[in-house]
Formats: C-alpha cells, structure tokens, sequence
C-alpha cells in the first residue's frame, strides 16, 4: 500500500467519525486527539525527505518543500482543533442559533477541508493541484458559514465566487502550459519533474501567458493584493479555528502552488518574468495591508490583513527566489497567525464583540490573555526576538542583495507602518476600561494553545543557528532547483 | 484558407455566448447555456473521431449530462423554487452588453493566431474559447442577480475547456474529470449558498449585499 495514504488517516477519520451520532459530545476532543496523533505520523513519514532525495516520478509525492509545508499544515490543524474543542462547545452554550448538528457538519468539513489541502501539497501533477485547490474552496466556503449569520453568509458567496472565478483563471494557465508544450511538438504532461526537465523547450510566448494567468489564479487564493477583497470578510467571519487553518494553512497551500509555477518558469529561463511579477507585486502588497491595517475597527479583519501582508511578504521571498526563507517566514507567520486568531477566539467569546471599540482593558480583567496578545502582536509585527524579525529581515537583506532596491524600500515602509497600526490597535485592547459586565471566564486552559505557538515562534527565532539555515536550504533543493 | 468543422462549431458556441449578453429571463439564458454546452461535447466527440482516441467519447457522454442537462436543469429548478423569472435588471444596459459582445467576437477572431497552437490547426476556436472567456467574466460583473453569475461562471468555465479541448488535445482523462466535477460540485454549493441568501435577506441581488464593506 501507498505510504502517502497515511497522510489522510486522521482527516479522514475525523470527516468519518462526525457521521457518527453516539460520539456527537465526545466528537471534539477526539478530533483534537487524531489531530495531535496525526502529527508525529506526519513527521515520521516525512523523515525520509529530509535524508535522501529521490525524484519524484508519480502523481503523487513528496518533496521538500511539500514535507515542510505538510508539516506547518498539520501542526496549524491540531493546534486549531485542540482550540476549537475548548471553544466551541462553550460558544454553542451561549448561542442557541448553532446546533448540534452545524457542530458535526464543522467536523466533517474540517477533516475534509484538511484532507484537500495535504492532497494540494502532495500534488506533483499540476491539473490535480488545480483539482484539489478548488476542492479546498469548495469544501471551506461553509466553513465560514459556521455563525449562520448574515454577515457569515455574505462572506460565504464572496469567498465562493471570487475564489472559484480566481481558480479558473489557475486552470487556464494550467492548460496554456499544457498548450506551451504542444507548440514545441512532442508529448504534454503536467507533471512537476517532467515539467522541470522539459521546460527549455516550451513555447516562450504560451509559457509566460501560463504564468501569468497561474498567478492570478492562485494569487487570488492566496489573497495577494489586489486580488485580496474575499479574504478579510472570509477570514473575519469564519469562527476561530476555521480562520486559524485558512489563514495559517491555506494561504500557504495557493503560495505553493506559485512556487510551483515559479520553479517551472526557472526552469525555462524565464526567471525575468517571474522577478518582474512577483517582487513589485509583493511589495506592494506589504505597503497596502499596512496602509488598510491603520482604519480598522474589527479584531479579526485586523488579523486578515495582517495575512495580506504577509502574503506579499512570501511572494516577495518566491519572487527573488529564497525558496529557504520563504519556508521559514511561512513557518513563522503560521504559528504566530494561528496563536492570534485562537486568542481572538477566545477574546470574542469573552467580550462577546469584535468591534475594537468595545475590547478594551484585557490586561486588567485577563493578564495572562493580555500578556500574550501583546507579545503575539509584537511577534506579528516583526519584532525581536520571535522568528518573524528573524525571516523579515533576511528577506529585506536578500532583496537588497538581488538588486531590488526599491521594493526593499516599500515594504520596509509597509512593516514600518505595520508595526504602528498594530501597535496602536494592541494597545488600545490591552489599557483602557474594562467593560462591567462580563461573561463567565474562560478557564485557564485556553490560553495554553496560544503560547505554546508563541513559544515556537520565539524558539524559531533564537534557535536560527547556521545548520537550521543549510538544512531548509537542503530541503528547498529537493524539490526545486535553487 | 480552410475552415474544418470544430471551428464552425466553436464559432456556433461563441454565438449562443454573445446572444446570452442580450437576454435576461433565466429560462432562455439556461436554455442558450445548454445549446453552449452541448455544442461542446458534440466537438468533443468530433475531436475523438477524428483522433480515433475512444476517452473523447466518454468525456464528451460526461459533459453532455452534468454540464449541458444536469447542471441547467438544476439552476432552473433552484430558479423556479425561488420564483425568479428574469433578471432584476443589469448593471450595463443588455443591448450595450450585446454590441461588446458582439465586438468580441470580431476581437477574437482577430486575436486567435496569437494565443492558438498551430500545429493543431483548430486556431479560430482559440479566439471563439477567448470570447467564452470574456463574455463569462462580462455576464459576471455586470449582471446583478446571483444565480446569473454562477450562469456567466459557467461560461467561463466553457471557455476554458473548449481552449483546452481544440488547442491541447491531451488534457489527462482524469482532469479533465476531475474538473467537471469539481464544476458540479461548485454549482450544487452555490446554489445551496443562494437559497440561504433568499431566505436571510429575501433577495439575492448581489449588488445588494454591502453589510461587510468597512
């Protein structure tokens, strides 16, 4: 048997356990056990990778950059599900609108959704990576539908159309390449490593209209400005821990893709387009989320454009093609993104409104809550000495050092107006009045997902010894060429 | 200069797309959508004889029944459920919307040689699949009904296809498959998403929906 069928044991476990009615009370804390288990499972199997690189010939498997990603990906899904068993039981007690069973359905979807996404990075065959990206859409759109609101279900058919209209932009693109090959004679494929192999000898002018149109397609799934306009309302509107794994996994998962595409384009000498692309397009990125990260008034939709800037960020990395820092900075952003929107989860609860205005004083009424959110913030930010600074600031080097001037310059203005907005924005949750009335405290416990992140973050960003370096650097040459 | 059978076709389903920019009641857009629709398996299939590959023939079977019977006839279900008759009205007058449609068409006829794969020899579909494509994102952005924008979607979608069809002869089966379902699924959740837009909002006017603009 197929040793990738592993990959989708607890997934599909939880998607299929949700079906079943007796364990309906149990169902979260089992889900977030798989998950947990799910994680050394994930790191054994991709343990190989990291010791000898065989090419990958098949459909599906696994490369470097894959393994990485896998892993981010399963570490943000138990983290989210171990969260989302403490928060929503206690949110269903409060809001008689969610039943048992949009419970179970946000079971079944999540284990699906998950499901998806390793197939979208396992994927070495470009039409089934379209495949499984639009089935991530699919599959996540009623996730964000969670709440049953108004608000929820605007979000669901922005994030359902724009999305799906943006990926069939990715599957034009993905047939252009198909196109690019038959203009050059011989036979097509879609495979990754044939692609790599083959790429010299494709059609220029069809490749790069491949490119560009990929581009567009994932960039719109992965929310890069300006193709972003779904992802704050999706982000905002989807419960906690749905928000955590769109935002910490999924954006990940559309970047892949591009790095994908990128690496073909490489391949074909065509490196200039991809540079011309990507590197103004991420800058510009970071300087417009910070600009739009100034006049917000929503603790979540702060959160999302925070993702937006990251975005760009990673862009930036896959246009100068820093395939290690771009690994590192997409590790970062996860756990510290994923800690964010888990303590919003449980900041919203405790509230009972995202308003900014109306969350004021967590230091005095929650120290403990307040203590991270600040240090969370300070991580978003970029600040020392979490991991983010680290990545940041070896990205901006290695602009500066491929002789892109320019946009190093834009997005250090971006993360600088960043840092004040959010800083401005945290500060303002942190001191001010508490509110009189309170709901019921959280327990203790909540706040323990959050800072183990937190503290991975914080370990990312100490423990960036050489040989940390040289061994994502090995990892990004398993699978692409740089 | 020669004009073979699949461009005659591919010209008849650029055509229903521009008629489509002129029409508003759902019934006749859905019914112009099929006609699209079941003009490309029928091209599909022509395709697979004339490259004596059999997998043609179970795609195009494929695309006859999810996207030229299926999937209309459940839109016009969800249509007649909602009690919707024609569209409540667009952002671009339809007949202004026609004459771009129309100019399109010229357009694409013009652009082929640059975006087909000559050596296949079908050229003119590639400019008619490019007329798909512009008119799908057309219908999308200027019609205000959300049932209609899944209808331009699915032009679109019928672009790509045909470019992919006519120009690369060799999309794997098993995309291919893959992407009529994954169309088919997309439709169901969309429409599910449009019933609840009716009963939250009691309309599903998308230019109507402006709660989340902070």
């Amino acid at each position: 048997m197929n040793t990738l069928c592993w990959f989708f044991t607890a997934p599909l476990l939880i998607a299929a356990l949700s079906l079943w009615l007796r364990i309906e009370r149990r169902l979260p804390w089992i889900a977030a056990g798989l998950m947990v288990a799910q994680l050394p499972l994930v790191a054994w199997l991709c343990l190989p990778v990291f010791s000898h690189s065989a090419p990958v010939t098949t459909d599906f498997g696994l490369d470097g950059v894959g393994a990485a990603f896998l892993l981010i990906t399963t570490l943000v899904a138990s983290a989210s599900l171990i969260q989302a068993a403490l928060l929503l039981p206690a949110e269903r007690a409060q809001d008689e609108a969610i039943t048992a069973r949009h419970l179970r359905q946000f079971y079944l979807l999540a284990g699906l959704f998950l499901a998806a996404m390793y197939a979208v990075l396992l994927a070495h065959n470009l039409g089934y990576l379209w495949i499984a990206m639009e089935a991530t859409t699919l599959i996540s759109a009623p996730l964000v539908f969670y709440h049953r609101t108004r608000h929820a279900l605007e979000a669901t058919w922005k994030y359902l159309l724009l999305c799906s209209v943006g990926i069939a932009f990715a599957l034009f693109g993905t047939v252009l390449l198909v196109a690019a090959q038959h203009t050059a004679g011989g036979s097509s494929t879609l495979h990754f490593g044939a692609l790599l192999k083959h790429a010299a000898s494709f059609d220029p002018r069809l490749l790069r209209l491949a490119f560009i149109f990929c581009l567009l397609g994932y960039g719109t799934k992965a929310g890069l400005f300006p193709l972003h306009n779904w992802l704050p309302d999706a982000h905002s509107e989807a419960p906690a821990p749905a928000s955590a794994m769109l935002s910490g996994a999924l954006l990940n998962c559309a970047l892949v893709a591009i790095w994908r595409l990128s690496q073909v384009m490489h391949a074909a000498g065509q490196d200039g387009l991809v540079r011309e692309l990507l590197v103004p397009a991420g800058a510009i990125a970071v300087l417009a989320a910070g600009l739009m990260l100034v006049r917000q008034h929503d603790l979540k939709r702060m959160w999302a454009y925070s993702s937006v800037e990251h975005v760009g960020l990673l862009t930036l990395a896959i246009g100068i093609g820093a395939t290690p820092l771009f690994i590192l900075h997409a590790l970062n952003h996860s756990l510290v993104k994923v800690a964010l929107f888990l303590l919003a989860g449980g900041i919203i609860h405790r509230y009972g409104s995202k308003a900014l205005k109306q969350v004021n004083g967590l230091l005095r009424s929650a120290p403990a809550w307040g203590v991270l959110l600040a240090a969370a913030g300070f991580a978003i930010a970029g600040s020392p000495p979490f991991g983010t600074f680290l990545s940041e600031w070896l990205l901006l080097r290695d602009t500066f050092g491929a002789g892109h001037p320019l946009a190093a310059v834009l997005v250090m203005a971006g993360l600088t107006v960043t840092f004040v907005a959010i800083a401005v924005h945290v500060g303002r949750i942190l001191f001010g009045h508490a509110p009189q009335e309170h709901r019921t405290l959280p327990a203790p416990v909540w706040s323990v997902v959050p800072a183990a992140l937190l503290l991975l973050a914080l370990a990312t960003g100490l423990a960036l010894a050489p040989p940390v370096m040289t061994m994502l650097t090995h990892l990004a040459a398993i699978g692409g060429l740089r | 200069m020669t004009i073979s059978y699949i461009e005659i076709l591919s010209a008849g389903v650029a055509c229903c797309a521009v008629w489509m920019c002129g029409v508003t009641g759902i019934t006749p857009l859905l019914r112009l959508l099929a006609a699209q629709t079941a003009l490309i398996a029928v091209i599909t299939a022509l395709l697979g004889a004339r490259l004596h590959e059999p997998h043609y023939f179970w795609l195009a079977a494929v695309v006859l029944c999810v996207k030229a019977i299926a999937i209309p006839a459940y839109l016009s279900w969800a249509a007649g459920r909602l009690h919707i008759r024609r569209d409540i009205g667009t952002v671009l007058n339809p007949m202004v919307t026609l004459l771009i449609g129309g100019g399109t068409q010229t357009a694409g006829y013009f652009l082929a040689p640059r975006v087909a794969v000559l050596p296949l020899g079908n050229v003119g579909a590639a400019g008619m699949a490019l007329v798909l494509l512009f008119i799908g994102m057309l219908l999308m952005l200027t019609r205000r009904l959300a049932l209609s924008q899944i209808i331009g979607f699915l032009v679109l979608e019928n672009g790509i296809f045909l470019y992919g069809l006519t120009q690369t002869h060799g999309m794997p089966l098993m995309v291919e498959m893959g992407v009529v379902f994954d169309v088919l699924v997309g439709v169901m959740v969309a429409g599910l998403v449009i019933f609840r837009l009716n009963r939250s909002f009691e309309h599903i006017d998308v230019t109507q929906l402006r709660g989340l603009r902070h």
